[in-house]
Formats: structure tokens, sequence, C-alpha cells
């Protein structure tokens, strides 16, 4: 499993991400003020890094800018107040990979962090093939099993991010922000509405479902084969 | 004192005095200077006259010159004919002055004369010039009028300047007790509204001068403030109040749950809700600040932008649900339209909102159309709905924080959306307006500026 490093100065909130990310099965270290943050990451090997926007001796994203400076690439979520508007562009031009707002979700720092650590992901694939269900982001085209499925491009979409993360959990922020490319968070029956579209054409003809709901957070692609 | 000195009336007045004496300093040098040359040179040609009328005519020296002397009712006339060994022949001179040319111009020299039989040093215009027998003839006068002209000029002077010292640091005074007169009212008001009473204004004269249109446009200034701060106050109470229902209700439900859940599945559904609840009151909370923040005008995320494919998204991202609820979700973009300069995220926000909006209060079998036009140097965004509309008196509120139409009272939602996009709009330099739609619905419109840099 990953190593994680939280750089998170509020100890009750890096208490609980401890202990959710490690039940996840990470391996998380912490380190409470930016130099002790910075020391850490420059001496132990990371598959990725939480890091505060907010943090006493270092700001988070000097922190950030300083591994990037130094060539460090290992893949970094900024953690930011409630609120801001320009934040995330912020921590984005600081070499974050990923940016959540405070308060967020545990869920939802756990499914990005483990699409963190995938990364990276091979995304010049054009056709994917997941158990019976086999997609064609060329010439637009799915198919299940032996039946033709009429997908709309937006529909291929979703579907080529839920399968190249099989049996991960992805979030409705992280489903939208991917295929619709705008940062926003949506009245979460939107997306839904969308996957169960998605969902509809996939088992039309009463095969087992291919996408479950994950309560309160989003989807799970499972291949059916 | 040095209260009165730092008065701007009164600091005034003094430079005005002291420019007073410079210019009269001035002119009583310059007619000082005038009188004395006119004077100095009408002596000089008189001299200069006489003293060749004697040499015209030799023989008669004697008595010309004893002429010259005698004519002279204040005993400044002064004369001698000095023989070639020096020696005085007529005259009141007592020797030759010292240093004085014989070309027959007018020197101003010392001299020893003879007035009234008593002898004295005195200095005299005098000409001389040499008669053809080697005598020298002198022809002068006293000095005493030249000088006694700038002795009364001086003296005139004297006498002028104190009036006008006196005259000018008087009228400063009157002005600047006049004018702390006038301020003295100002300040007591402004000190009424520093102690926090902003329905306080200043009061205003009908002279309609500096002090009244500064005192007017304090006053504007004090109406904008207290009408800020109402709004200010109106919004926290309004916040407080939409922070209250969701936290009451949580409060309850747990109670609830603590003393009669049984189950492990009761007690998840509790947190369940619970959490529901919370994120419904943080996305309030986050609307806020949200709020705030780009009421700050922060625009690090502003980059020309398309409009055009920010509507295709959100029309698509909106497309199943309206199609759910059976109402006609239809996109119509003009050809051709110029960037505009923004940040799409919040552009996307402000049409999702106006959708959302637009969604809710349409009903089954209706439509929703979203079109973007060129209308001259702005690009419109247009979302039309087929929904009961709004009466006149609700169109101005709307965009207001917490605002919520009385149709609106059933719905979900925390009354932010549209103030949202107004902020949004503002921030872009966009404007935002609501109409009466053809279809007897609403019609929102939102005119970006196009971007001119590119």
């Amino acid at each position: 499993m990953a190593r994680v490093l939280l750089i998170e100065d509020d100890a009750e909130t890096a208490g609980v991400v401890l202990a959710d990310l490690r039940g996840r099965g990470h391996v998380v270290t912490w380190a409470a003020t930016g130099p002790e943050g910075a020391r850490a990451a420059r001496e132990g090997a990371w598959g990725a890094i939480i890091v505060d926007r907010m943090l006493p001796g270092q700001d988070g994203l000097g922190v950030l800018q300083d591994l990037r400076r130094d060539g460090d690439r290992t893949p970094a979520l900024v953690l930011s107040a409630l609120g801001d508007v320009d934040e995330r562009i912020r921590g984005l031009r600081a070499g974050g990979d990923d940016y959540l707002a405070k308060p967020f979700a545990l869920g939802e720092l756990a499914a990005r962090i483990e699409a963190l650590l995938r990364r990276p992901v091979d995304s010049r694939e054009t056709l994917l093939r997941v158990g019976s269900l086999e997609i064609d982001l060329i010439s637009g085209t799915g198919r299940r099993g032996t039946r033709d499925l009429a997908l709309l491009p937006r529909e291929l979409k979703l579907l080529a991010y839920l399968m190249r993360a099989p049996g991960q959990i992805v979030t409705r922020a992280m489903l939208f922000e991917e295929v619709w490319n705008y940062r926003f968070t949506p009245k979460s029956n939107l997306i839904d509405v969308h996957l169960g579209r998605l969902r509809r054409k996939l088992e039309a003809h009463g095969e087992p479902p291919l996408i479950q709901n994950v309560r309160g957070l989003g989807f799970t692609f499972t291949p059916d084969a | 004192m040095p209260d009165l000195l730092r008065s701007t009336t009164v600091r005034w007045a003094l430079g005005i005095a002291l420019w007073s004496v410079l210019l009269a300093l001035t002119m009583f040098a310059f007619i000082y200077w005038q009188t004395a040359a006119y004077l100095r040179e009408e002596l000089a040609e008189t001299l200069r006259l006489e003293v060749r009328a004697v040499v015209a005519d030799p023989a008669s020296a004697v008595l010309r010159v004893d002429t010259w002397t005698a004519m002279d009712p204040h005993a400044n006339h002064y004369g001698g004919l000095f023989g070639p060994d020096g020696a005085l022949r007529a005259g009141n001179l007592d020797a030759m002055p010292k240093h004085l040319p014989r070309d027959g111009d007018a020197y101003r020299v010392s001299a020893v004369v003879q007035v009234a039989w008593r002898r004295l040093d005195d200095e005299i215009w005098a000409a001389a010039l040499p008669l053809p027998d080697g005598s020298t003839v002198v022809i002068a006068h006293d000095s005493d009028e030249i000088d006694r002209v700038r002795v009364t000029t001086l003296r005139a002077l004297g006498l002028g300047l104190v009036p006008t010292l006196a005259l000018s640091g008087l009228g400063g005074l009157l002005l600047a007790r006049r004018g702390r007169r006038r301020l003295a009212a100002t300040e007591a008001a402004l000190a009424e509204v520093m102690r926090g009473d902003l329905r306080r204004r200043l009061p205003v004269g009908n002279r309609g001068d500096e002090f009244d249109r500064l005192a007017a446009n304090v006053n504007r200034m004090l109406d904008e403030i207290e009408h800020l701060m109402g709004e200010v106050r109106s919004v926290g109470d309004a916040v407080a109040h939409d922070l209250r229902t969701p936290l009451t209700r949580l409060r309850a439900r747990l109670e609830r749950s603590r003393t009669q859940a049984r189950t492990v599945e009761e007690f998840h559904e509790t947190i369940d809700q619970g959490l529901a609840w919370i994120d419904q009151t943080l996305a309030m909370v986050t609307a806020v600040l949200r709020l705030g923040a780009m009421e700050e005008g922060r625009r690090t995320a502003f980059a020309p932008i398309d409009l055009g494919e920010v509507a295709a998204a959100a029309v698509d991202l909106f497309e199943p649900s309206a199609e759910e609820k059976d109402v006609r979700l239809t996109l119509a973009v003009a050809a051709g339209l110029p960037a505009i300069q923004g940040d799409r995220d919040l552009c996307f926000e402000a049409l999702s909102n106006l959708l959302d909006n637009a969604l809710k209060f349409t009903p089954q079998g209706g439509a929703v159309s979203v079109r973007l036009t060129r209308l001259g140097g702005t690009v419109s965004l247009t979302v039309e709905d087929t929904g009961p509309g709004l009466p006149a008196t609700e169109r101005g509120k709307i965009f207001q924080r917490f605002y919520r139409s009385e149709i609106a009272r059933q719905t979900q939602g925390n009354g932010l959306g549209l103030s949202l996009v107004a902020a949004i709009a503002k921030l872009h330099d966009a404007t935002v307006s609501v109409h009466p739609a053809a279809t007897g619905g609403c019609r929102f419109d939102l005119s970006f500026p196009v971007a001119t840099n590119g």
C-alpha cells in the first residue's frame, strides 16, 4: 500500500484523516508544520502528499512550490479554507494536482487520494475493455457483450472515466470535474440522473449492473466478469 | 493661538497680508526711485543752464552769482566765483568744492557753505565751469529736497503698512471665525456619527458653496454607509436564521435517536440525515463566503473564455434532468461570438444557477431556452422559461441575498443562487436583469462586455 504524507496543522482534522486513510489500508505520516512537512517530503518516498493551504512556519503552497522547483513530482492534493473563489487556481499554479475545500467528506478525500495514487493513467488508450463492456473512444461506439450501445459523447466520457478505475470509488464531484471539466459543485441529483440514464442503457436487456451507487458519495464501476 | 494658526483661513489671511506688504514695498520703492530721479534731473538741468548762462556773459559773472544766491527764500541756493588763485570773489561757498569737475555738469559733492552768517558742511549738487579769465564759477543747490522725498516716502510707507497689516489680520480672523462657526456644526454632527449614530446628517446651508457641496456629498456617503450597514445586518440576521433551522432539526434528531434508536441501521439513518443537514448548512455558509470573496473583486482566474462552450456544457449537464421533468431544454448560440474576459468556472456556475432556477419553476411540458447573442459590444446570455413568471414588484428584489419569492418559498433553496449570479455578473462587469418573457415566464439576461485585450 502506498505511503501518504499529510501536512496539516489542526490535530483534530489530522487525527480523523489519519484514522480514515489508515482504515483504508494506507500508510500515513503526519507533519504539523510547513518546515516539518517540507523535511518529511524530501526525506521519504511518498505515493501522494496532502498539504493544507495554511500552515505555521511555511505556507502550504510555499512548501509545494519548493518541492516542485527541486523536481519532486509526487502527486499532491491541496486542502484550503471554505469559500475561496480563486484558491484552487493558486493551488494548481503552485504545483498541486488536485484541490479540496474544507470542510470535506472523508470519503471524498480518500477517493481523490486513491485517484492520485493510481496516476498516471494511460489516457492515450482509446479502446477500453472491462469484462463484457467494450468502448472505442475514437469511433464513439460501445458494446456490451454482443449488443451495440447507443452512447452520447458525454456518456462515453463518463464510462471511460469509470472503466479506468474499476473497483474504485469515484465521487460525483470527481466525475463532474473530469467529464465536464468545470470546477463547481452541482446538485447531486444532476449527476445521478446522468448515471441513471447511462445505467439504463448498460442494463437494458437485464444484464447485471456494472455501476454501483456508493451511498452519499459517488459510484463504483464493478466489472461483471 | 496654535489652534488659530492651524486654521486654514487664518493662514490664508496671513499669506494675503504678507503679499500686500510685499506689493506695497515694491510700489513705494518704484515711486521713490522715479520721483527722486525726476527731481535730481530737474535740479541738474537748472544748475547746468545757470552755470552756462554765467559763462556766456563773463562780464556780469559776479552779478549773476549774487542774483542766484539772493533769489532764494529758503537759503538753499549756493554759488561761488573763484579767482584763478582760488579766492572767493562772490557767492556764499567757502571754498571751491573738491573733486568737482569743471565741465558744466551737475554732481553731488560735499562743501562748506555760509548760511545766515554761519558756516556748515553740507551735501550739495553743484555744476562748475571755467571763465576765460581763469576764474571758476560754481552754481549749486543743496540736496535736502531730494533727501526729504526719501524721508517722506519712507514715512508714507510706514504709515500705510501698519493699517494694511492690521486690516488683513483682522479680515483673516473674521473669515476664520466665520469658517469655524460653520464648521463647528459640521464637526458636532460628525462626532455624533463617529460615536455610532449613523442616522445623523451634516447641516447643509443654502449657499451652494464648497462647504455645502462637501456636506451634501458626505451626507450621500453616509446614506450609502447606512444602507450597507442595514444590508449587512439583515444578511447577518438571515444567515443566523437559516443556520438555526437545520441546526435545530439536527439537534432534535440527534437527541431523539440517542434515546430511541435501537438498531445500527437506525443510527446510520440518523447520521446520514444529520450529514445531509450539515452539508446543506455548509453549502449556505460557503455561498455567503464566496459572495464576500467575489465582492472583493478577485479576478485571479480571468482569461478569455468562450461562452458558447460554457453554455453547451451547462445545458448538457441539465439536459437529462429536464427530460425527466418533461421540460424541453434548448440551446441557440449565434455564430462567430467573440470571447469575453472571465472565469469559466464562475460563468458556468452563474448559468447553472439560472438553469436550476428556470427548471425549478417550469411546469411539466414547458420549455427552457438558452440563447447566446451578440448585442453591440456585449455578449448576451439569455435564459427564458415558461414558468409562472415574476410579479413586477419582485423583479428588483430577487438578486438580493436570502430573498425568496412567494413561489420559491415552497421549493428547496437558500435564496442565494441568484445573489451569486448577480455577484458573478458584477465581477465580470456584466449586467444581469430579469424581464417578463413573451411566453409568460421569466427571461434572465446576462450581458458580458466583449474582451478587448484578446
